[in-house]
């Protein structure tokens, strides 16, 4: 019985998941890292995303799930698993 | 410590619509947007301004094992525009940061240091190819690219 809200929290997760695919999909220069992507990726040293296009996956995170993502939360958003922990937290917060 | 950082004018304008809404908000601290604004060519500053931070980024980041995406924490405080040279400087958390920029048509180059003034710095300026990775074998304190261009400073 535990285990139904449980399901849904990792479901949650993994639509944002692909939900943030799409979103990087369009700064990545790494297109196997990008195919493979997972909690652990790295937007920066694995996806390769340049740094100046690091703000257009914030203002696309903002616009997608419409939230307002912080300076002191941008400075850890660098993989996706802290994406995905900003966006459940600025989700949750709404 | 040296930092450097380049920035390829053509990909800069194939990758970044920094007109977008919200984009200089989050990148540059209201004084910058102000330099921005008023520049006779505000896509230049914005290249320009963000160099800085990079490079000073790459100083700061390696000396406080520090990894974050702060741009509004790194400053541009000071900026002196003569030509193709911009003499400026960047704080962070209280550091100051020192910077030359070199200004083509092309790509903005940007060296940072922690030395006032700065110590003797030699710059190699070449084509980008990924496959290629000789260049460290002749030991840049800095190493940075960005579309076409590789940038390598020595100490």
């Amino acid at each position: 019985m535990i285990a139904i809200p449980f399901q849904k929290e990792n479901m949650d997760r993994s639509s944002i998941l692909s939900k943030l695919k799409v979103i990087v999909a369009n700064y990545s220069h790494d297109k196997d890292a990008l195919e493979y992507l997972s909690e652990s990726t790295d937007f920066i040293k694995d996806l390769k995303i340049n740094s100046a296009n690091l703000v257009d996956v914030v203002l696309d995170v903002e616009e997608e799930f419409d939230i307002e993502i912080d300076n002191l939360a941008m400075e850890r958003m660098l993989n996706v698993s802290a994406a995905i922990e900003i966006i459940t937290d600025k989700l949750k917060a709404k | 410590m040296i930092g450097n950082d380049i920035v390829d004018l053509r990909q800069a304008a194939l990758e970044s619509n920094w007109r977008r809404k919200g984009y200089l908000n989050k990148l540059f601290t209201k004084n910058e947007q102000q330099w921005i604004l008023e520049a006779s060519n505000p896509g230049q500053m914005v290249w320009l301004l963000w160099s800085m931070k990079e490079a000073a980024y790459k100083i700061y980041s390696r000396r406080k094992t520090w990894r974050a995406f702060a741009p509004l924490k790194l400053i541009c405080k000071t900026l002196e525009i003569k030509e193709e040279l911009a003499i400026g400087s960047v704080e962070c958390e209280s550091h100051t940061f020192f910077s030359q920029t070199m200004l083509t048509a092309q790509f903005i180059h940007t060296i940072a240091t922690e030395q006032h003034p700065m110590q003797a710095i030699t710059v190699k300026i070449t084509g980008y190819n990924p496959t290629d990775t000789s260049y460290r074998n002749t030991d840049p304190a800095t190493v940075s690219h960005h579309g076409r261009y590789l940038a390598l400073a020595y100490v």
